[in-house]
């Protein structure tokens, strides 16, 4: 049995019902008719499946939606990784969205010569603990406010304000100069080798600085290195944390006070920080800890979120912009002033739709959920 | 790109950007053999996706080369040019190659002999820096 055999076998793709709740729930195949779940998955188990020609796979936004409720818990954004990777082999081309951009920097990144000089927006105000251990893994955000420039992102906002929230709480952390990109959209979209590149180069790196603990304010990267990186290098002795994470639990009990704004907000749940990493409660608490902060739920939230419409920045088109509009007119339809979420690419995907729609929720405030907290701070 | 240093992509403008490379060639001019020339329709058909591709496959510089001010055949360059071109350059920085490994040159119509030397002013800048990246080469 070949390696993606049986990476299909373990995604449990076999055990599929045929029942259908999975198309019923995903985001995509509410706009696109022609994309099913259950039918990619019959296509390729059944006995004429081939291998590498099944053009819906780019489709998935990995939002894990037909996860949540497949009651035989088959692992389908797995399988269609498994499906990527295959047809990437067999001589498949990538759509890329944004000119390629992202994967010409991820695979740059990848490079053993590369020694960025990526940590210029420091704010003077931070303090970083040199060789503590205990490392904020910055991510692709001091780039992706290059790239995106033109949609008005503001990401490292959002890294600011986690260090920020950090210095407050007396956690100490240190920040690496070369760090890569986490690796996951490569992963996402199939590219094993790339993704192992950067798996194995950041790994390296916080060997050479004795890292114990990452704290990330991407959802992307913490997911990556605490449960892609273990399955694809093996143990790497590292203790992942996203931000809210760490400072939930600190405002719960008191430790950490935030300040204090008069703001009625609305959280979009990541997919990945969410259903993946089931982190929904921590991000919540941490608005809920600044006085005068009201949260108001959308129609679709926590486990049953909708996605931001947008995946591993690839296969972009008028579905991932139809989901986009439906998230941002459930956003505007809270009523809410802003539209608060913990990870950069939601950010990135939400602000892309608002430059180019009209509808509901277009003229709403997009916020990182860190850059807020810590703008509550006296 | 295979093991030397100093590879130059030039994206040419099928207008007065490649007719100076054009010139040049007529009047025998010639400039490091490091140079690869690639006709795009215009400057604004590029994009920082692109520009970083080239890097990407191991050039060590780029230079866009495209018409004047006001010049340009689908009044559309200008803009999107310098927005791409400023983005590259930042990038570049983030990733410590340093800005200057992609250098902006806007020619009239016809002067091959200014496009020589400024592609090979350019080249040697470039052989000066260690190569971009090693994965590429």
């Amino acid at each position: 049995m070949s390696s993606i055999e049986q990476e299909i076998r373990d995604t449990r793709a076999s055990l599929c019902l045929d029942c259908g709740k999975c198309t019923v729930v995903c985001p995509v195949a509410q706009f696109d008719s022609s994309f099913n779940p259950r039918l990619i998955v019959q296509r390729r188990l059944g006995p004429d499946g081939s291998a590498g020609d099944d053009d819906s796979v780019w489709s998935c936004v990995s939002c894990y939606m037909c996860t949540e409720r497949c009651n035989y818990h088959v692992r389908f954004p797995e399988f269609i990784q498994a499906m990527r990777s295959e047809a990437l082999e067999n001589g498949a081309e990538l759509q890329c969205a944004h000119g390629g951009t992202m994967q010409a920097l991820m695979h740059m990144m990848a490079d053993g010569n590369v020694q960025q000089d990526r940590l210029g927006w420091l704010p003077q105000d931070v303090e970083v603990a040199s060789g503590c251990g205990t490392v904020f893994f910055v991510g692709c955000a001091p780039y992706f406010d290059v790239v995106f420039s033109d949609l008005g992102v503001n990401t490292l906002e959002g890294v600011k304000g986690a260090l920020r929230l950090l210095n407050r709480a007396g956690i100490p952390f240190d920040l690496l100069a070369n760090e890569r990109c986490c690796g996951r959209d490569l992963l996402l979209q199939g590219d094993r080798e790339g993704f192992a590149a950067l798996a194995r180069a950041n790994m390296e790196e916080f060997s050479r600085q004795g890292v114990k603990r990452v704290i990330t304010g991407c959802p992307e990267g913490c997911h990556t290195m605490r449960v892609d990186y273990p399955r694809v290098l093996g143990a790497v002795g590292v203790e992942v944390l996203h931000v809210t994470e760490v400072i939930a639990p600190l405002v719960e009990s008191g430790e950490l006070r935030l300040g204090g704004m008069e703001k009625k907000v609305t959280y979009h749940d990541p997919c990945t920080l969410g259903r993946c990493l089931r982190v929904f409660d921590q991000p919540r608490q941490v608005l809920e800890g600044i006085a005068g902060v009201e949260v108001v739920e959308m129609e679709q939230s926590r486990e049953k979120a909708l996605c931001c419409g947008s995946s591993p920045w690839a296969f972009c088109g008028v579905v991932n912009r139809q989901i986009q509009e439906q998230r941002l007119a459930q956003a505007g339809a809270t009523g809410a002033e802003v539209l608060v979420t913990a990870c950069p690419k939601c950010q990135i995907h939400l602000k892309c739709a608002q430059r180019s729609g009209d509808g509901e929720g277009t003229g709403m405030e997009i916020q990182d959920l860190a850059s807020l907290a810590a703008g509550s701070l006296d | 790109m295979n093991g030397r240093m100093g590879q130059v992509i030039v994206f040419a403008c099928n207008w007065d950007g490649l007719s100076c490379v054009e010139a040049a060639a007529v009047a025998g001019l010639s400039y490091p053999a490091s140079v690869k020339v690639v006709r795009v329709s215009c400057l604004s058909r590029l994009d920082q996706g692109l520009i970083l591709k080239a890097f990407e496959l191991g050039a060590d510089g780029v230079m866009l080369v495209g018409c004047e001010a006001g010049e340009c055949h689908f009044d559309t360059d200008p803009e999107l040019v310098d927005r791409e071109y400023e983005k590259v350059r930042q990038v570049l920085r983030l990733l410590g190659l340093g800005a200057d490994r992609l250098a902006l040159v806007r020619l009239p119509r016809g002067h091959g002999e200014e496009f020589a030397t400024r592609v090979t002013e350019f080249a040697i800048e470039v052989e000066r820096m260690q190569p971009a990246l090693v994965r590429g080469q």
